[in-house]
């Protein structure tokens, strides 16, 4: 049987449903191909969507989107079994900048704009390979079923087996990702609003280093949404060998530490879930981001941006699919979709946010990935503030408690890290 | 004769019927913004008819009483194979106990297709569990029923089916000849249902393979549909409390002890003398 459709796009989360909808608009006939039973069930994330690609691509989205809350007020702590060290930032001034949701109503509401685009929206199908023809992608192959197209957008997130199953990205290798576990509990709007200092439409988001992760490379997370909280842990996994317990069990120490425990005090878990998440950029990215008759958008691109305190995927995987498209658009207009004609994509990524900041940060994951950073620095801190507030009679001046608390850290490991951190970061 | 006319009614089932609302007042199943999926073992019926269908030829037809949102999972039926699916679908239908939906089915399986063969169901629900559809639809169309089916053959020309059942409790396989048309259950541990497929799933997108009816087609008993068609009255529900333990300590030797909770036991009655 031989369908053939102008774009295939593989996989339905943020990347391939902003480009099929952006497509099906201008009167392509658009196939996404999802293998979740509806699209957004195979989704994971940390929690929060920062708006600015909304406002070009979905005004409508303040009254549309299911935004759970907007963030005001981020947290970042240093965390030890027993104590933690925490910058907390809060503005009175309620902007629209970043906002909570549940990830997966986030992509049905995105399925709904292109499906009534026009796109065809097929899902609990998982795409085998690419059909490639003297070199080209020419369409999809699922099962023994093939359906062809002009050109196809390769939107399958971070566990890429279509690209690799197809010859065009190796194997992910261990430092290039981290794995994400996550929960998500149920406690009152009131509960919310107490225990976090919110009113009712704003949230916050709160990274953890150091005990959570047993002080290895990577963090935990927490965002408020209106009647629930997500809280998750995610680890380098270049490190995971390293770990003395499992990963579910990590979430659940971190959980059942005696500063959460309060924080999640009669809840009741309503899902969890795990995922891999890409850390390293661009450096995660496939050899070549376009081809004869395809594009790479979202996570299986390595567009996600994460600089240890800031995590940003959603808003890479809309933008780079909104550009898949154009690019589409402009090759349509040449009349042809080769590697040349599609290279467009290239350059109007270069041109944007997406490769612009991930290439200011291209080194950012060689500095994250460092174990220092987790274990003697988030020691450090804590036991340096615990001296200097403890009252024993014994002078202590804020210069020698550092001298005395910086541990296996030599002064030239402080002024290295230091300036290595403040260049990438 | 061109092959089986086989009839697949399935549910649009609740995922998760620990995280569904009841109404306070009517007692009845909350499903408005309940995300819905086809009922698990619906897939194992249609596996049955489909394989019938490849050996025999003919046509598979799903047909489910649901919500407007139940055209999803009908899309899935023709993804496995199903020709086309119906669903039927109105205001009217709502708030229906088994035997209201039973008759629904019954009749616009009557109505739509006079002459089809076999009726094929799921063995039970995985949200209810009541396995009464199939018998009660039987009862309806006055057709023999047999479930726990495992398998058929089918002698086209004399419209006769052997179906071979398993009764899982005895270990032991059963064959019955019967005329067609009639109903029958499917066995949940039998017939794995097959992928779905790409180009199917398409199709059915595409082509609108699945149709909406209402009851201005149907034109069924208004006495007999709906919540007006159903006898069911959920009284009452209650949260089942929990038992108060005791919460007893005995400490001392372990004979002693052994004596003490054999006594306790006996005088509460839980084990004789």
């Amino acid at each position: 049987m031989g369908l053939k459709f102008d774009v295939t796009v593989v996989g339905a989360g943020p990347a391939g449903l902003t480009a099929a909808q952006q497509l099906a608009s201008k009167g392509f006939k658009v196939l996404v191909i999802e293998r979740g039973k509806k699209p957004g069930s195979k989704n994971v994330f940390g929690g929060r969507i920062y708006a600015h690609v909304l406002d070009k691509l979905y005004p409508e989205y303040v009254k549309e989107a299911p935004v759970e809350r907007w963030v005001r007020r981020e947290r970042i702590t240093m965390m030890t079994e027993d104590s933690w060290t925490t910058l907390d930032f809060e503005t009175t001034k309620v902007e629209h900048r970043s906002f909570t949701a549940y990830l997966t109503n986030f992509v049905e509401w995105l399925d709904k704009k292109a499906e009534s685009a026009g796109a065809v929206v097929v899902s609990e199908v998982p795409v085998d390979k690419l059909i490639i023809k003297d070199g080209k992608v020419v369409g999809v192959r699922a099962g023994n079923d093939e359906i062809y197209s002009d050109v196809t957008i390769i939107a399958e997130g971070i566990n890429r087996l279509v690209l690799e199953r197809s010859g065009l990205a190796p194997k992910l290798s261990p430092e290039l990702v981290a794995l994400g576990v996550k929960e998500v509990i149920k406690l009152s709007r009131e509960e919310i609003n107490e225990r976090f200092n919110l009113d009712d439409d704003e949230g916050m988001a709160w990274v953890l280093a150091g005990y959570p992760t047993h002080y290895l490379p990577g963090g935990a997370f927490i965002y408020t949404n209106k009647e629930a909280i997500t809280l998750g842990i995610v680890l380098y996994l270049s490190y995971g060998y390293q770990l003395d317990i499992p990963i579910n069990e990590l979430i659940e120490e971190f959980r059942l530490h005696p500063m959460i425990k309060r924080i999640v005090k009669g809840g009741q878990l309503l899902e969890y879930s795990a995922h891999l998440t890409p850390v390293a950029g661009v450096n995660a990215s496939p050899p070549s981001l376009y081809g004869d008759g395809y594009l790479v958008t979202g996570d299986a691109a390595g567009f996600l941006l994460h600089l240890g305190i800031i995590i940003r995927g959603v808003d890479f995987a809309m933008e780079s699919g909104r550009l898949a498209a154009e690019a589409v658009v402009k090759a349509h207009d040449s009349g042809k979709y080769d590697k040349e004609s599609l290279s467009i994509y290239g350059k109007l990524l270069e041109e944007s946010f997406v490769l612009r900041e991930l290439k200011t940060f291209r080194n950012a994951h060689k500095v994250l990935i460092e174990p220092r950073l987790y274990s003697d620095y988030v020691r450090m801190i804590n036991t340096m503030l615990k001296r200097y507030f403890e009252v024993d009679g014994t002078p202590r001046k804020l210069g020698s408690t550092l001298l005395e608390t910086k541990g296996n850290l030599t002064l030239l490991d402080l002024a290295k890290d230091a300036i290595r951190v403040v260049m990438n970061l | 004769m061109g092959g089986l006319t086989i009839i697949v009614p399935v549910k649009a089932a609740v995922p998760n019927v620990t995280a569904v609302r009841l109404d306070p007042v009517t007692h009845n199943l909350v499903r408005e913004g309940v995300p819905l999926m086809l009922n698990p073992y619906d897939r194992n019926a249609l596996e049955f008819a489909l394989r019938l269908k490849d050996k025999y030829g003919g046509k598979v037809i799903t047909i489910s009483m649901a919500p407007p949102s139940g055209k999803d999972f009908l899309e899935s039926t023709i993804g496995m194979g199903a020709d086309e699916a119906y669903l039927i679908t109105d205001r009217a239908f709502a708030g229906a106990d088994t035997l209201a939906t039973s008759y629904t089915i019954a009749k616009s399986v009557q109505k739509l297709f006079p002459d089809f063969d076999l009726l094929v169901f799921g063995e039970e629900t995985t949200d209810s569990t009541t396995a009464h559809m199939p018998a009660q639809v039987a009862s309806w169309l006055n057709l023999p029923y047999v479930y726990y089916a495992v398998d058929a053959e089918v002698k086209l020309e004399d419209r006769l089916i052997l179906v071979t059942r398993y009764l899982e409790d005895e270990g032991v396989y059963e064959t019955y000849e019967y005329k067609m048309p009639i109903i029958v259950s499917v066995y949940k541990n039998s017939n794995p249902p097959r992928d779905v497929s790409l180009v199917r799933k398409v199709e059915a997108k595409i082509n609108g393979l699945v149709k909406s009816i209402d009851n201005n087609a149907l034109k069924l008993e208004r006495e007999c549909i709906g919540l007006r068609g159903s006898p069911t009255i959920v009284a009452k529900i209650e949260d089942a409390k929990p038992i108060e333990r005791k919460k007893q300590i005995f400490k001392g030797d372990p004979k002693e002890a052994a004596k003490w909770l054999l006594d306790n036991l006996i005088k509460e009655g839980v084990v004789k003398p």
